[in-house]
């Protein structure tokens, strides 16, 4: 009956209408240059850690420094670099560090890190950090190392190729860099995508397709 | 002639709820860290979700993205060699419109404000406009107050933005729950029997209306026709001189009328302000982030001027795509009002739509309060 063809129709125009409202899109606030290098162990057939080195832009480390400026002296000195340090430590915990390890599509668990470094540099908060996985990663199949911060707070810039290293890998590996382009990973994904979200529209992890990742393909 | 059979209603009241449920939980529910993962500065309190609408977000995102960027390169830009202030102007406007876009509880809480109050659309504009210039006022006195009165404290600047984000979310849980009561109430009330006049918030009306109250919570009626045990608050309520007389007992059917939007009726309308001002408080509260991180870098670097103009522009973008969307949304009811037609079954969608809009601040508050105290 047209009353509740009207009623659908009503319902429908809301339904439109908050889809387009709210469009629940949050993006980056901070941005980070960053350098990541793969230690191998000693007989370079396994990856014992990976080093992470993350430059801040100067808008966000003018807000860390007004932060932690405890003294006020618009300087951070070593306590209080100590003091940006731990917050972030105690963040990055709770998402992995950034970090997304796969060897053949499996997610390698990584330990924490003891410690991360905080310096300060032409005004620019610089962070250090090395971490280990749990066992050590052999060199065989298609191992994925990501950095990428699963929240879209911060955006981890590999600005070239090269600041994804690895030293002394063999010859049997063979090393890419991958820069998903944004529109070609939604449609290769969409099929996935789609069926993620019915059965968890909130939780499909985006940025683990546009992460930038650093492949390591080896037949051993 | 009955429209209101209990199906009917039934199948309002269910349709609405499933899309209010379904809404909170395609976009709030299960994550939200307003904290960010840094643990410094706060993330907006939403995450990027998938489905039919991925491609619209992610274009908005790439865009807000590289209008962010080129904003911060423009601030950089005006610390090493004094480049163009106009430059960072058009850029931090830019990237308030695409900012609006994206996330954030000021477009909800204004649109379903207006949704759920009969207020005119240049109104609402206006609503809008307030709402997004006090959000960067809140944004410079933190920066203000972090720069010269907590540097050296204990209180972080992420703690005061921490603490204003909760009390904004506190007063949108509490507008929508004092709107909800106010919209809702009568009509459960109706339901319960307590009183059985049918309620409409309408000012549009097409009865003629008396603004002369003199007891602010009263109709004065000649017939039966019982509208007395309404809550009206507000002025978008009137005093309905009705001289029909109706059967004792008879359910008040034709107090409703046709609701067909009239502008005048509108804009000579007394407007609340009281309300419209805590709707735009609850909003204004939360600063922006990009706008500390911002400010923050003008502040230590001598470039104050630079940096409120930039924030002011990021306003004044915010402020044109949130009316743009609030302007929408009342549109998209009053078709739904018209397409219903006069009579019951409009008034009926009219009030559906109001109560949903109010239960959907108060649900967004609860959702954005509960993230944010989780962390």
């Amino acid at each position: 009956m047209s009353f509740k063809r009207t009623v659908l129709k009503a319902g429908a125009a809301i339904a439109a209408l908050l889809a387009c409202t709210v469009p629940a899109s949050v993006h980056p606030h901070v941005f980070a240059e960053a350098r990541l290098d793969v230690v191998l162990g000693p007989d370079h057939q396994t990856v014992k850690a990976l080093r992470h080195l993350w430059r801040f832009d100067d808008l966000f480390s003018s807000t860390v420094l007004m932060e932690f400026d405890a003294n006020a002296d618009l300087k951070l000195d070593a306590a209080e670099l100590q003091e940006v340090a731990n917050t972030i430590h105690a963040s990055l915990a709770d998402f992995n560090y950034f970090q997304l390890v796969t060897v053949d599509g499996k997610d390698v668990k990584m330990k924490p890190p003891a410690a991360i470094m905080a310096n300060f540099e032409n005004n620019q908060l610089i962070i250090l950090f090395e971490s280990e996985p749990e066992t050590p990663i052999q060199l065989a199949g298609d191992i994925r190392l990501g950095v990428y911060d699963p929240t879209f707070y911060t955006a981890i810039d590999f600005t070239e190729d090269a600041n994804m290293a690895v030293e002394g890998l063999p010859s049997s590996c063979v090393r890419t860099v991958i820069r998903p382009d944004p529109d070609a990973a939604l449609a290769e994904n969409q099929q996935t995508l789609t069926e993620a979200f019915f059965n968890d529209p909130a939780g499909t992890d985006m940025s683990k397709i546009f992460a930038t990742k650093l492949e390591l393909k080896c037949h051993a | 002639m009955r429209e209101d059979r209990p199906l009917n209603k039934i199948f309002i009241r269910t349709t609405f709820a499933l899309l209010a449920v379904a809404y909170i939980l395609s976009h709030f529910a299960g994550h939200a860290h307003a904290q960010s993962s840094l643990g410094i500065g706060a993330n907006e309190a939403v995450i990027p979700s998938t489905g039919m609408f991925s491609r619209l977000m992610i274009w908005i995102n790439q865009h807000q993205q590289a209008f962010y960027r080129s904003l911060s390169s423009a601030m950089k830009a005006l610390r090493d060699d004094g480049g163009q202030v106009w430059m960072l102007v058009g850029l931090s406007f830019a990237y308030g419109v695409f900012h609006a876009a994206g996330p954030g509880h000021g477009k909800a809480v204004i649109s379903s404000y207006m949704l759920a109050n009969e207020v005119a659309l240049r109104r609402g504009v206006v609503l809008s406009f307030i709402s997004a210039f006090l959000q960067a006022a809140t944004a410079i006195v933190v920066m203000l107050l972090a720069y010269f009165v907590l540097r050296g404290t204990s209180v972080s600047m992420t703690n005061a933005a921490h603490f204003l984000e909760i009390a904004s979310y506190v007063f949108v849980t509490g507008f929508g729950a004092w709107l909800l009561w106010k919209k809702a109430g009568p009509v459960v009330r109706r339901m319960v029997g307590v009183a059985p006049a049918y309620s409409l918030s309408a000012a549009s009306a097409a009865h003629v209306h008396h603004d002369d109250h003199d007891e602010a919570h009263h109709h004065h009626h000649d017939g039966h026709c019982n509208h007395g045990h309404h809550t009206h608050g507000d002025a978008h309520h009137h005093h309905h001189h009705h001289d029909h007389h109706h059967e004792e007992g008879m359910v008040c059917s034709s107090c409703g009328h046709s609701h067909a939007v009239d502008p005048a009726l509108l804009s000579t309308d007394r407007f609340d302000w009281r309300t419209a001002w805590s709707a735009m408080a609850a909003v204004g509260l939360r600063p922006c982030s990009g706008a500390l991180i911002v400010l923050s870098f003008a502040l230590l670097n001598g470039l104050w001027m630079a940096g409120i103009l930039s924030v002011l522009a990021m306003a004044l973008g915010t402020a044109i795509t949130v009316s743009t969307l609030a302007v929408l949304a009342v549109t998209a009811k009053n078709w739904a009002v018209l397409l219903a037609g006069g009579g019951r079954l409009g008034n009926r969608i009219h009030a559906t739509i109001e109560i949903g809009a109010a239960a959907f601040i108060f649900l967004v508050g609860v959702t954005l309060l509960s993230a944010s105290l989780s962390v």
